[in-house]
């Protein structure tokens, strides 16, 4: 999977190829607009995070180019601002998905994973993990067949880790994305561990081998 | 209080009091020398009339004695007495007596002349006396006109200053008018009237200046806050990707761990400020114009079931009263925004097991929680203000409710009775 970081930051583009890179990843930067534009011309990528702000150019124009020259990749914006103009007008040109920095680069990971796996596989869209059997569209889940029936959040929880597979993901990490907005006005996090406990129940009274992992006391990480 | 032209008015009228009063004894003194003077010369005329009527009789000496004695007789105060040796000088005085003629106690006042008449060449001394108008009356009449002008003085004073005053303070009115209505941050700019009066047309270019340094300081400080704001975020995100890898390492200890949580914790907060900040920033600027009909009661339970998750953590019972199918005039954006803080800080700031009551209605929203020591009322609503001991707030969460409320000209407050903390919204 090629990913395309469009991003002026080297820090930040060097830490998301880092973490991107031990799953199947390969990653290549583009610190400008003409960088950008070069790259996009000559080759194709699976997902392109896309900053903006450049330098030397609007990431918007990147986009219509993208979109110009009927490209398939997945973009993702990555921006500083959390303009709801922006965010309306990204996803009107046609990008798959918007996110405000600063981000945790497990919440970037999955969503990175949920555009690529929403382009490639188009309308019959499952991943299969051992036993355990996801339909991303129907939002379903299902063990050896068998369909277990989980909340939003505890799906939403699952997508996540199977987006970030071997990863130590901590409580704080967690809580940010499952209550968006609100996970910093909330002094308690513990509804995190609420959702794990009854996601991993569910799991195993289904059948399905354990692979969430408490991890240092209050990470996760999911093994396999 | 008193308007200026009022207290203007006071030192005028003493001022003119006693200009008034001293022209009565200026007065007096003068219409005193002018009548005196006009006596002695009326004096001097009858003497001359008595010397060439009796020299014109052409009567012998015997008879011209006869006639003084006669005419002595019937003059009550005027004498003519023979005298061997011609006067000198003529001597004027000056003399207060009785009427003769009248049964009550009238005193006269009189002028007198004593001089020196020659009839049939023998020398007579002669004296005369004309009435002249006593001293009391002539101030008293003096006084009474002067009191009569001075009371049209002030009478008129008195009207013309309403009258002008309208019309004189009418620039200054405006102005102040003007800078009544002015906000800062409405970002309207005052245009002054123009006046042909030299004081107000000072006073405007000087506002006008003080107002454009006012406006400039404010936008730029404005600018500041979202450009600092904006600049943080990179930083901030570079800071949570290395969290993020260091967390991956595989020779982390639990306290490594933990302390890199600490660090999460705090970078959410400092995260929370900045958005903050920015979102204060963007609704001074205005940035949030639409308005439409929201549909307020679903609104505020769509929250609520947002919430209750968090609620339910702390065993918070909610209680509602919401009217259905309120529709208010707003920006969605910020209402949302305004409900969720609300709601958030109820639960935040509650005790275990403790209770929310919400209800809306046409006119407000009441949203009371329970809690234990009333907040600090007076700057309750002031950006990092302190107002409880709590220390994970972002200090700003009241700022930006107080900020949405006066967006949509609504009036927020607070109120503690009974261990229970009470924000209510009048729409």
């Amino acid at each position: 999977m090629k990913i395309l970081i469009i991003e002026d930051e080297q820090e930040l583009a060097q830490s998301i190829a880092e973490y991107l890179s031990e799953e199947s990843y390969l990653c290549e930067f583009a610190a400008t607009y003409n960088q950008a534009l070069d790259k996009i011309e000559t080759y194709h990528y699976d997902c392109v995070l896309l900053d903006i702000m450049l330098p030397d150019g609007n990431g918007m124009k990147i986009l219509e180019e993208l979109k110009r020259q009927d490209k398939q990749d997945g973009v993702i914006i990555i921006s500083a601002k959390n303009a709801l103009d922006d965010k309306i007008k990204g996803l009107q040109i046609g990008a798959d998905d918007y996110l405000t920095k600063p981000f945790h680069l497990a919440e970037l990971a999955a969503r990175i994973y949920s555009v690529i796996r929403r382009k490639q596989f188009g309308n019959s869209n499952t991943v299969q993990q051992n036993e355990l059997q996801i339909d991303l569209l129907a939002k379903t889940v299902s063990v050896n067949n068998e369909l277990i029936t989980l909340t939003k959040k505890e799906f939403d929880l699952l997508l996540y880790f199977i987006g970030n597979k071997n990863r130590v993901i901590s409580k704080s990490t967690l809580a940010e994305h499952l209550s968006g907005d609100f996970a910093d006005m909330l002094d308690n996090h513990d509804f995190v561990y609420a959702h794990i406990k009854n996601l991993k129940k569910k799991l195993n009274d289904a059948g399905y081998d354990n692979h969430l992992k408490t991890i240092y006391g209050t990470g996760y990480k999911w093994e396999g | 209080m008193k308007n200026l032209l009022q207290k203007s008015l006071k030192p005028l009228t003493v001022f003119a009091f006693i200009v008034f009063a001293l022209s009565i004894p200026t007065y007096f003194l003068l219409v005193e020398w002018i009548w005196l003077k006009e006596l002695d010369e009326n004096n001097d005329l009858i003497a001359q009339r008595i010397e060439n009527e009796f020299n014109n009789q052409q009567i012998s000496d015997e008879k011209l004695e006869e006639s003084i004695v006669f005419w002595n007789e019937i003059q009550s105060v005027g004498r003519i007495e023979p005298i061997l040796k011609s006067l000198q000088n003529d001597s004027v005085y000056t003399i207060r007596r009785q009427n003769p003629y009248s049964e009550k106690e009238i005193i006269d006042r009189f002028r007198g002349l004593i001089t020196n008449i020659e009839i049939n060449n023998k020398n007579f001394t002669l004296t005369i006396e004309t009435n002249v108008e006593e001293t009391e009356e002539t101030v008293a009449y003096i006084a009474v006109v002067t009191l009569f002008f001075f009371l049209i003085l002030v009478i008129g004073f008195w009207i013309l200053n309403k009258r002008f005053s309208k019309k004189l303070w009418s620039p200054f009115q405006d102005t102040l008018q003007k800078l009544k209505s002015f906000e800062l941050s409405k970002h309207t700019e005052i245009q002054f009237t123009e006046t042909d009066i030299i004081e107000f047309q000072e006073l405007n270019t000087a506002l006008d200046k003080l107002l454009q340094h006012s406006i400039t300081t404010y936008k730029s400080q404005k600018e500041f806050t979202e450009n600092a704001s904006h600049e943080l975020q990179t930083p901030l995100a570079i800071i949570k990707s290395k969290l993020d890898l260091l967390l991956q390492k595989e020779t982390l200890t639990d306290r490594q761990y933990q302390i890199i949580e600490e660090i999460n914790r705090a970078l959410t907060r400092i995260t929370r400020i900045n958005k903050n900040l920015l979102l204060l920033a963007k609704i001074e600027n205005q940035q949030f114009n639409d308005n439409e009909n929201v549909h307020i009661s679903q609104l505020t339970q769509q929250c609520l079931e947002q919430l209750t998750e968090y609620s339910d953590n702390k065993n918070i019972s909610i209680q509602t009263d919401i009217t259905d199918n309120v529709t208010i005039e707003g920006n969605k954006t910020l209402i949302e925004i305004l409900i969720n803080n609300l709601l958030l800080n109820a639960i935040r700031h509650n005790e275990q097991s403790g209770q929310i009551i919400v209800s809306l209605n046409k006119s407000r929203l009441n949203i009371s929680n329970t809690g234990k020591t009333a907040l600090i009322n007076e700057k309750l609503f002031e950006r990092f203000a302190v107002s409880s001991s709590e220390t994970t707030n972002s200090g700003l969460g009241l700022a930006i409710i107080k900020q949405i409320c006066n967006r949509h000209n609504w009036t927020i407050n607070y109120q503690f009775t009974d261990n229970s903390h009470l924000f209510s919204i009048c729409f």
